[in-house]
C-alpha cells in the first residue's frame, strides 16, 4: 500500500525523463557525465553534474558548438569500481566519444583503460589521486589539482606560520583523505617537524569521543584532517562538547558550507586549503546568479571544475571538430579562460599551476584568504 | 461492517502517516541553518489521492476479489510446465542449451554486452559457490564476499609483488580462498542458524576492514592496480607487447581490435562457469554431496548415522569458498584494479540474493538469477537515481511473487501411477 | 591528561554509545524472539525516525516553539508515531505474506525493504547531510579542567536516562500486562499460542511497532548528540545493534542491553589501543570470541535440539 504512492511518482518521473530524450534532436554532440547518482557518495557527485548541466546549458543558449547542441547524458557509478567499467562499456557502445567524470579516483582509474583503449576523451573535474594521470594515457585529463600538491602546501603552511611542536593527522581511511595525509606527514616530516599521531578513523562513524579522548593525552598544537566535511564537522563539534581546544586543518573537501552546519561554532578558526572559491569570486558573480536562479547550488570544490571541464572540452571541439585525438592534441597546447582561471593542461594532462590557498574559516561559512 | 470501516479508516490513515513527513516536508541546507520547505501541491493531491484510494480498497476488497475471480481468466500456463521444467533433466538439456549459446553468441555482440556478460559469469561462480553453503549444505553465510575478496586481492598482490600471470594466479587464489574458508570456518561451524549468519558477517567484515588498513601490503584504500589481463599461452591482448611477448593479433595476422581482450576474458569466465558447473553436479552425485543435503534436512538424523557434522560443514564452507577465490581472481584481471570498495556487505546481500531467488539448491535457477541481478541495476539505468529504489522494490516484489525462487530444485524421482 | 581519567573517560564514552545500539537492538531482538527472522530493514527504520526528528525539531523551532521540553516531546511524539507507522506497514507489506516460507525468503525481501527505504529518502529528502545544533549543549566536568578530568556532557546523561528508562518500561510491560504477556507466550510457541485464541498476526505487528517506537527514540536522542544525519546512516547503525543483539542473545530483552553496552565499551577500548579505524574489528572479534564460548550469547537460553 505504501508502494502504491511511490509508484505514481516514479511513472511521473519516467513520463518526464522518456520526453525529454525523445525530444532531442540527432544533430549533438554527446557528452557523459559520469558519477555517483546513487549511493553514500551522491551529494558529491551532484556537485559535478550541476556544473557540467550548467555549462551544457549555457552553451546551448549561446548557439552550442559548431551549430551542433551539446547533449549531457548522466550515467551513475554510483561511485562503485565495478559499475564504473560497465558504465564505460554502456559509453562506448552509446558511440559517445567524450566523457566528464568520474567522481571517485577508484571509479575514474578502472574507466579511464577502457576509455583509453577505445579513443574516448576523458575530462575528470574531481578525482584528486596522482595515479590516474600516471600511466601515459594521451586521452585523460583532468581540472583538479592534484593531493600531491595540495598536502604539501598544508604541511609548509603548518610548519612557517603554526610552527608546531607536535601535529596529530587523522585520515578518514579512504583514497582521498588517506592520500592527503600521507603527503602532508611525508612533507611535515622533511622538514622536521614531529607527527607524533597518525591514525584514521572510519567513514561514516558519527562517534569521536574515544579519539578526542586519545588526543587529548596526546596533546598536540595542530590536527590536520585528511577527509570530507561530515566527519571533521563532527569531531570539531565533539571536541569543542569535549572541552579539546586545539586547532584544526582541512583540506578542500571539507571547506564547505555543511561543515559549519554540523560545527557550528567549533568550525570557527578552522584552517582550509582550497582552490580560489570561484563562486565567491567577483568575475564570476553573474555566473554564480545564474546558478542560483537555476536553483542549483554553485557552491562546493567541484561545480566549477565541472563547469570548466565542459567548456574546454567545448571550446576545443569548436576549433578541431569531433575527433578525440585531435581535440587532445589541442586541449594539450591551449589555454582556454574559464571560471576557474586560466586552465593549460601539462604532458600528463593535469591542470599547470592549479593554486591551493589557505584560509580561516568561519562560522557562518565565509571564510577569509590568510596571506 | 463496522469492522471492515475501522480497517480502512485505520489503512487510509497509515498512508498519509507514511507518506506525509518524509515527502512533504523536505529539509532543505539554507546557508548554515536548517528550514523546512513544503512540497510540490502535485505531492500533496497524490498523498491524497492515495488515502481515499486505500480507503475505498479496504472498504471494498473483498467485493472487488469476488469479482475479481469470477472474471475470465487469462490463460494459465499448465501445471506440468512448471514441474517440467524444474525436473533434474530439463535442468541439465537447458544448461547444455545456455553454453552452446554463451559460447557463439560474444562474436555478434557488443564490447559493453560481452563485458557485463562477463560480470554475469562472474556472479554465476560466486553464486554456485554461495549454492553449495547455503543451499545445499543449508548453512547462512552472510561473510561470503570476504573470500571474493581474498581471491581477488591473491591475483593482485602476487601480480604486483612477484610479477605472476593470471594462469599461474588462478589455482593459488582459490587455494587461498579455501584456506580462508577452512581457518574461519573451523571455530564457527558449531554454532546454529542466525548466530553463523552473524559471525560470517562479521568476517567479512574483519576482511574488509584489514584490507583498507593494511596499506603496506595491499594498498589500503587505493587498492592495487594495474592488474595484468590474462594471456592465451603466453600471447598478451594489448595492443603493443612488453618486452619478450607477442600479441594476439600480431601472432595471427590480424587487425587490432580492442573487443579480443573483453571476449577472450569472458570466455575464460565461461570456460570456468561450465568447470563449475561440472564439478558440482558430479559432487552433488558423490556421498559428500549427499550428506550436505542430508544435514541440511536433519542434523540429529545425520549423526545417529554417523556422519560427522562438522567435516561435511567444513567441506562445503571450503568449497564454496574456493569457487569465490575463482571469480575473485576473474574480478581482479576484468577490473584491473581492486580496492576495499569492492568487497562491502551488499555484494554479499545480492550473492545471498541470487542463491534465494534461483530457489535454493538450483543451478539453473542460481543461473537466471544472476542474470536477473545484475541485468535488472544496468537495464534500469535509464532512470538514473530512481535505479536502487526500483532495485530494492522489485527484490521485495519478487520475493513476494515467488518464494519458492523462479526454478526451484527437484531431486531426480519416480511417480507410481495409481 | 592522567590515566585513571582517561580509563574513567572512555568508560563513559563506551557505555553512552553502547545505549544507544541497545535500544535500535531491542528491535532486532523482539522481531527475532517472535517470528524467528533477521529485520534486516530495522537500521532503515531508525535512520526514518531521524529524518522525521530533525524535520519536527526544525519544523518546531520555525513556529517559534524552541523551548527544549517542547522541542524534545515534539521530536519523540513525531518521531514514535510515524516510525511506528513505518514498522507497522513493512511488516504487512513486506513480511507477512512470507511468514511461511523458508527462513531467508524474509530476509532478503528485508534486504530489498532496506535499499528501497534507504533510496526512498535520498531521492525525498536529498542526498546531502543535514545537520542541527545541540539542543541541549553544556557539560560537567570531573577532575580539574577539561583537558585533565572527566567530562560527561547533560546530552550524555540525558542518552542514559531515557535509555533505562525506556527499558525499565518495556521490561515492565512485557512481564506485567496483558499484551507482554501475549507476547512471551508467541516468542514461546506461535502456534499454540495462536490455539489459545491469542491473535497472533497483532502480536506481530505489536512487536514491529514496539521496536519501531524504540528504534525513533534511539534516533531522536543520538540526532540530537550527534545532530547530522544521511540517509545512509541506518546500515552501520543496524548492523551494529544487530551485533549487540546476537552478543547478548537474540531473543533476550536485558541481553540486547547489556550487549549494546559490552559492544560499546569494547570499542571504546578498542580504538584506544589499536586506534580509531580498528574499532569495528574489535568488535567483531569480541562477538566472535563470545560466541565460541557461549554459542547461544550470553543471556540467551541454549536451543534444545529436538527429535
Amino acid at each position: 500500500m505504501k508502494n502504491k504512492k511511490h509508484l505514481s511518482r516514479l511513472f511521473v518521473a519516467l513520463a518526464l525523463s522518456g520526453a525529454t530524450s525523445f525530444s532531442l534532436a540527432a544533430d549533438t554532440i554527446k557528452i557523459a557525465f559520469a558519477g555517483p547518482a546513487t549511493g553514500p557518495l551522491t551529494q558529491y557527485g551532484d556537485m559535478q553534474f550541476n556544473g557540467s548541466k550548467m555549462a551544457v546549458e549555457q552553451i546551448n543558449k549561446a548557439g552550442g558548438v559548431d551549430g551542433k547542441q551539446l547533449e549531457g547524458i548522466v550515467y551513475d557509478d554510483a561511485c562503485d569500481p565495478k559499475q564504473a567499467v560497465a558504465v564505460a562499456n554502456k559509453v562506448v557502445n552509446n558511440e559517445i566519444k567524450f566523457v566528464i567524470g568520474h567522481f571517485c579516483s577508484s571509479a575514474t582509474q578502472p574507466a579511464a583503460d577502457v576509455y583509453n583503449d577505445e579513443g574516448i576523451l576523458m575530462i575528470t573535474p574531481s578525482s584528486t589521486n596522482p595515479a590516474i594521470t600516471e600511466r601515459g594515457y594521451k586521452l585523460v585529463f583532468r581540472t583538479i589539482g592534484l593531493d600531491s600538491d595540495q598536502g604539501p602546501t598544508a604541511a609548509n603552511f603548518i610548519a612557517d606560520h603554526v610552527k608546531p611542536k607536535n601535529v596529530a593527522i587523522i585520515h578518514d581511511k579512504q583514497q582521498y583523505g588517506e592520500g592527503l595525509a600521507t603527503a602532508v606527514k611525508q612533507t611535515l616530516e622533511k622538514r622536521g617537524v614531529k607527527v607524533g599521531m597518525f591514525t584514521a578513523i572510519n567513514p561514516g562513524d558519527k562517534d569521536f569521543s574515544s579519539l578526542i579522548a586519545q588526543l587529548k593525552k596526546e596533546n598536540p598544537d595542530i590536527v590536520y584532517f585528511g577527509g570530507y566535511h561530515p566527519e571533521l564537522g563532527l569531531l570539531l563539534r565533539q571536541s569543542r562538547e569535549r572541552g579539546l581546544n586545539v586547532q584544526f586543518m582541512g583540506p578542500e573537501g571539507t571547506g564547505n558550507t555543511a561543515l559549519s552546519a554540523i560545527a557550528g561554532a567549533a568550525s570557527e578558526g578552522l584552517y582550509v586549503t582550497l582552490p580560489p572559491p570561484y563562486d565567491q569570486d567577483p568575475r564570476n558573480k553573474t555566473l554564480a546568479d545564474a546558478f542560483k536562479a537555476a536553483n542549483r547550488d554553485p557552491s562546493g570544490p567541484f561545480v566549477f571544475t565541472a563547469y570548466a571541464a565542459v567548456q574546454a572540452l567545448a571550446q576545443a571541439i569548436g576549433k578541431v571538430g569531433e575527433d578525440p585525438e585531435e581535440v587532445a592534441e589541442y586541449l594539450h597546447q591551449n589555454s582556454f579562460d574559464t571560471p576557474i582561471g586560466k586552465l593549460a593542461f601539462d604532458a600528463k594532462g593535469d591542470p599547470k599551476d592549479f593554486k591551493f590557498v589557505v584560509y580561516t574559516w568561519h562560522q557562518d561559512g565565509s571564510k577569509t584568504e590568510i596571506k | 461492517m463496522s469492522a471492515r470501516l475501522r480497517l480502512a479508516f485505520f489503512s487510509a490513515l497509515l498512508v498519509p502517516l507514511v507518506a506525509f513527513p518524509i515527502l512533504g516536508l523536505k529539509l532543505v541546507t539554507v546557508g548554515i541553518n536548517l528550514e523546512i520547505q513544503g512540497a510540490a501541491p502535485l505531492t500533496w493531491w497524490i498523498i491524497a489521492a492515495c488515502t481515499l484510494g486505500m480507503f475505498v480498497w479496504q472498504l471494498l476488497r473483498r467485493r472487488l476479489a469476488a469479482g475479481w475471480a469470477s472474471s475470465p481468466n487469462l490463460p494459465r500456463i499448465p501445471a506440468g510446465t512448471g514441474n517440467f521444467l524444474t525436473r533434474p533433466k530439463t535442468q541439465r538439456w537447458g544448461i547444455l542449451a545456455l553454453a552452446l549459446v554463451a559460447l557463439v553468441w560474444p562474436f555478434f555482440a557488443s564490447r559493453g554486452a560481452v563485458d557485463l556478460a562477463t560480470l554475469i559469469m562472474i556472479y554465476v561462480m560466486l553464486g554456485l559457490g554461495l549454492n553449495i553453503v547455503v543451499g545445499l549444505a543449508g548453512l547462512l553465510d552472510l561473510g561470503y564476499v570476504g573470500f571474493y575478496a581474498v581471491g581477488a586481492y591473491t591475483y593482485a598482490m602476487l601480480g604486483e609483488y612477484y610479477g605472476l600471470g593470471f594462469w599461474t594466479c588462478l589455482p593459488i587464489a582459490g587455494a587461498m580462498a579455501a584456506l580462508f574458508g577452512f581457518l574461519l570456518g573451523f571455530p564457527v561451524l558449531r554454532l546454529r542458524g542466525d548466530y553463523l549468519a552473524i559471525v560470517t558477517l562479521g568476517f567479512g567484515e574483519i576482511i574488509r576492514i584489514l584490507l583498507r588498513n593494511l596499506t603496506e601490503f595491499t594498498g589500503g584504500p587505493n587498492g592495487i592496480s594495474g592488474i595484468e589481463k590474462p594471456t592465451l599461452f603466453g600471447l598478451t591482448f594489448d595492443r603493443r607487447a612488453p618486452e619478450g611477448m607477442q600479441t594476439f593479433h600480431e601472432f595471427f595476422g590480424l587487425a587490432y581490435n580492442a573487443s579480443n581482450k573483453v571476449i577472450f576474458l569472458y570466455l575464460i569466465a565461461l570456460g570456468l562457469v561450465l568447470l563449475t558447473l561440472f564439478t558440482i553436479n558430479r559432487l552433488l552425485r558423490m556421498p559428500i554431496g549427499r550428506a550436505w543435503e542430508a544435514l541440511r534436512e536433519d542434523e540429529i538424523a545425520c549423526r545417529a548415522l554417523g556422519l560427522n557434522p562438522t567435516l561435511i560443514k567444513l567441506s562445503a564452507f571450503t568449497l564454496g569458498a574456493t569457487f569465490a577465490g575463482f571469480a575473485g581472481c576473474l574480478f581482479a584481471a576484468r577490473q584491473g584494479l581492486v580496492s576495499p570498495n569492492s568487497f562491502e556487505f551488499i555484494e554479499s546481500a545480492i550473492i545471498l540474493a541470487i542463491v534465494v531467488l534461483g530457489g535454493m539448491g538450483s543451478q539453473l535457477g542460481v543461473i537466471l538469477a544472476a542474470i536477473v541481478m545484475i541485468l535488472l541495476p544496468e537495464l534500469t539505468r535509464e532512470f538514473s537515481e530512481y535505479r536502487m529504489l526500483i532495485f530494492g522494490s522489485l527484490m521485495v516484489l519478487m520475493m513476494i511473487w515467488r518464494p519458492q525462487g523462479l526454478l526451484p530444485m527437484q531431486r531426480p524421482h519416480l511417480e507410481l501411477k495409481r | 591528561m592522567s590515566e585513571i581519567y582517561h580509563f574513567f573517560q572512555q568508560l563513559i564514552n563506551g557505555l553512552t554509545v553502547g545505549s544507544t545500539y541497545a535500544l535500535i537492538a531491542i528491535g532486532y531482538t523482539m522481531v527475532y524472539g517472535i517470528i524467528g527472522m533477521i529485520n534486516f530493514a530495522h537500521g532503515d527504520v531508525y535512520m526514518v525516525g531521524s529524518y522525521v526528528a530533525f524535520i519536527a525539531i526544525v519544523g518546531l523551532s520555525m513556529l517559534g516553539l524552541d523551548a527544549l521540553p517542547i522541542l524534545m516531546a515534539g521530536a519523540l511524539i513525531a518521531s514514535i508515531v510515524v516510525t511506528s507507522a513505518y514498522g507497522y506497514s513493512i511488516e504487512r507489506i513486506a513480511y507477512r505474506p512470507l511468514r511461511n516460507s523458508n527462513r531467508l525468503i524474509p530476509l532478503i525481501s528485508a534486504i530489498g525493504m532496506s535499499i528501497f527505504l534507504q533510496n526512498y529518502v535520498m531521492l525525498a529528502q536529498g542526498s546531502g547531510s543535514k545537520a542541527i545544533p545541540n539542543p541541549i549543549p553544556g557539560e560537567f566536568v570531573i577532575g580539574d579542567s577539561a583537558m585533565n578530568g572527566v567530562i560527561v556532557s547533560y546530552i550524555q546523561i540525558v542518552i542514559f536516562s531515557v535509555t533505562f528508562l525506556a527499558m525499565l518500561g518495556l521490561t515492565l510491560f512485557i512481564s506485567r500486562s496483558r499484551l507482554g504477556r501475549a507476547c512471551r507466550a508467541c516468542a514461546e510457541d506461535l502456534k499454540m499460542a495462536n490455539l489459545l485464541g491469542i491473535d497472533t498476526n497483532a502480536i506481530i505487528s505489536l512487536t514491529f511497532v514496539i521496536g519501531a517506537a524504540l528504534a525513533a527514540v534511539a534516533a531522536v536522542l543520538i540526532g540530537m548528540q550527534y545532530g547530522v544525519i544521511t540517509p545512509n546512516i541506518g546500515f552501520l547503525a543496524g548492523i551494529k545493534a544487530f551485533t549487540a543483539a546476537v552478543l547478548g542473545g537474540i531473543g533476550s530483552i536485558p541481553g540486547a542491553m547489556l550487549g549494546g553496552l559490552l559492544l560499546g565499551i569494547a570499542e571504546a577500548f578498542g580504538a584506544d589501543l589499536f586506534g580509531d579505524q580498528y574499532k569495528d574489528v574489535v568488535a567483531f572479534s569480541l562477538l566472535i570470541l563470545v560466541l565460541l564460548f557461549r554459542p547461544s550469547g550470553i543471556l540467551g537460553r541454549p536451543e534444545v535440539e529436538k527429535v
